[in-house]
């Protein structure tokens, strides 16, 4: 076993993990908290790109702020969505909430993908990179751009960790996942905690695309991807666990990497859904899942 | 403090509440009584704002709280301890208990209560690390009614907290509630176990098929004929 072979699959697999669990985690934060099987995760993931292109290229904002622009925009938007979608749903919706909110974001997927081709067109809106330097890790040369886009998502979900462990509102939002009546009686308004969720979930998600924008460009169908790479994620790690996205992204960053070096693209995606094929064979729960329904605790 | 008048209420198309009205003042420790079915839980939930009444009126302190939503209520000042508990089982008993003071954003004030709560329930200061979930029957209706009181309610309405326990654990239950009653805490107790509940409540109200049919003080209800004879099985 070559050391360096190993060194590389290991950097390139964590830094594409990052991503991979900050995109996990707003998912499993909607599922988790919302009960809504998210289908339109990646076009938040495409607004945060588009958003940061225009910041960067048009505004001439500063990569950082252009990220964070983006990911307020996501915020932003998410709240938006819940408020005209998921509010109004909830207050109707008899029974049969999961399947109503999944065709709910099913629907919002297609329109707006299809506002983003209206608006922006089909083309690609990319640039070449943020930052004009490469990083030395392990004698391995990365581009800035990937390692930043990686310190970002770690951030990222380290406030969201620091958030949900140690802020009353962070408690809340545990509290709202775990017993929906008994948050109502300790005073915690939902239908608050539900748009912040959402609009935290949106924003990882545009955080990612910001991030990502040098290596993957803004165009209406972006969102496909990572709106997959997402749930393959969350469906491995066990849904609606937050921890446990975290972990699974890493993992599934690593794996891809690995089996991308051995067995070549196409084959690639193959190993990827064996691997979900069999954890769900022997852990239907995933590989964190367990009875106890929490956004946070396992 | 708290008027509730005509109160009535259906789950779907089954009205469980006909017209219920009852009244605390400050200080009081008030029971519910009846028996399965009457509909104590349901009016404790159209109180709370659990469910919403189909008629009727509630008020407390003044205010009217009709209609509105649960954590408004709570907001109000009314602390509801379910029959469920609703206990957040995979949080720690601490962090149940920091949730019960969600309204209250002054930490100093939070750690006071919390410290408060601890004295009147040593066993949870005891299991403070542990998981809700992890605790034993007795031990989740003390955080359940420790939660409760972190909010500081002027009203602590209780559903039936000896159900499913032991009767030794029930005793310190019914004097834990005793003990909070003597320290000014205003109660609303709904439980089935009449004779119990008689000894240590100033009054109370018997609920049969969802309207009220006796009401009194204590004393003068465990004189009742009635009730001796259908709630507590004497000839």
């Amino acid at each position: 076993m070559d050391w360096t072979i190993i060194q590389n699959l290991l950097v390139t697999g964590i830094l594409r993990g990052g991503l991979f669990a900050l995109m996990a985690v707003g998912l499993a934060l909607v599922f988790g908290v919302m009960n809504i099987c998210h289908f339109a995760h990646g076009e938040y993931y495409v607004l945060g790109a588009y958003a940061a292109y225009f910041a960067y290229v048009t505004y001439g904002l500063n990569p950082l702020l252009a990220i964070i622009v983006a990911a307020l925009l996501g915020f932003l938007a998410g709240a938006i969505t819940e408020r005209l979608l998921f509010f109004p749903l909830r207050k109707r919706s008899k029974g049969e909430w999961v399947m109503n909110a999944f065709l709910l974001t099913a629907g919002l997927s297609v329109v707006l993908q299809s506002v983003y081709r209206l608006v922006f067109g089909n083309r690609y809106y990319g640039i070449t990179q943020y930052w004009d330097a490469t990083i030395h890790i392990f004698g391995m040369t990365v581009a800035a751009d990937r390692v930043m886009a990686f310190v970002i998502a770690l951030l990222a979900i380290a406030g969201m960790w620091f958030f949900l462990q140690r802020t009353r509102t962070g408690r809340a939002i545990r509290a709202v996942s775990q017993d929906e009546r008994g948050a109502m009686l300790v005073g915690i308004d939902l239908d608050r905690i539900q748009t912040l969720t959402f609009a935290l979930g949106s924003m990882l998600a545009g955080l990612g695309g910001a991030s990502l924008l040098s290596l993957s460009p803004a165009y209406p169908m972006a969102g496909n991807k990572p709106l997959i790479a997402s749930w393959f994620v969350v469906t491995i790690a066990g849904l609606g666990n937050v921890q446990g996205a975290i972990i699974g992204g890493f993992i599934v960053g690593v794996f891809e990497s690995v089996s991308y070096f051995y067995l070549g693209q196409g084959w690639q995606e193959v190993a990827s859904l064996g691997l979900l094929i069999l954890i769900l064979l022997f852990k239907p729960t995933g590989l964190f899942g367990t009875e106890i329904k929490s956004v946070w605790e396992k | 403090m708290l008027e509730v008048s005509g109160l009535q209420a259906s789950y779907d198309q089954l009205q469980v509440l006909w017209d219920v009205s009852l009244s605390v003042s400050e200080g009081e420790f008030v029971a519910l009584i009846g028996s399965n079915g009457a509909g104590k839980t349901t009016t404790l939930r159209a109180i709370s704002g659990v469910i919403k009444p189909q008629g009727g009126q509630v008020s407390f302190l003044g205010k009217p709280i009709t209609n509105l939503a649960p954590y408004v209520v709570c907001q109000h000042g009314i602390s509801f301890i379910t029959e469920e508990l609703n206990l957040f089982e995979g949080m720690t008993v601490h962090d149940n208990l920091l949730l019960g003071a969600y309204s209250c954003k002054d930490g100093k004030k939070v750690k006071a209560l919390l410290v408060q709560v601890f004295e009147l329930f040593p066993i949870l200061h005891e299991r403070q690390n542990q998981l809700a979930g992890t605790l034993s029957g007795g031990e989740r209706r003390m955080l359940a009614i420790a939660r409760g009181l972190m909010s500081e309610p002027r009203l602590l309405m209780v559903d039936e907290p000896s159900l499913g326990l032991a009767p030794m654990v029930v005793l310190s239950v019914f004097s834990a509630l005793k003990a909070l009653h003597e320290r000014g805490v205003t109660l609303l107790l709904v439980e089935q176990n009449v004779n119990n509940t008689l000894q240590i409540a100033d009054k109370a109200y018997v609920l049969e098929q969802g309207s009220v049919i006796l009401q009194g003080p204590s004393a003068e209800l465990l004189q009742n004929e009635y009730l001796r004879e259908t709630y507590l099985g004497k000839r």
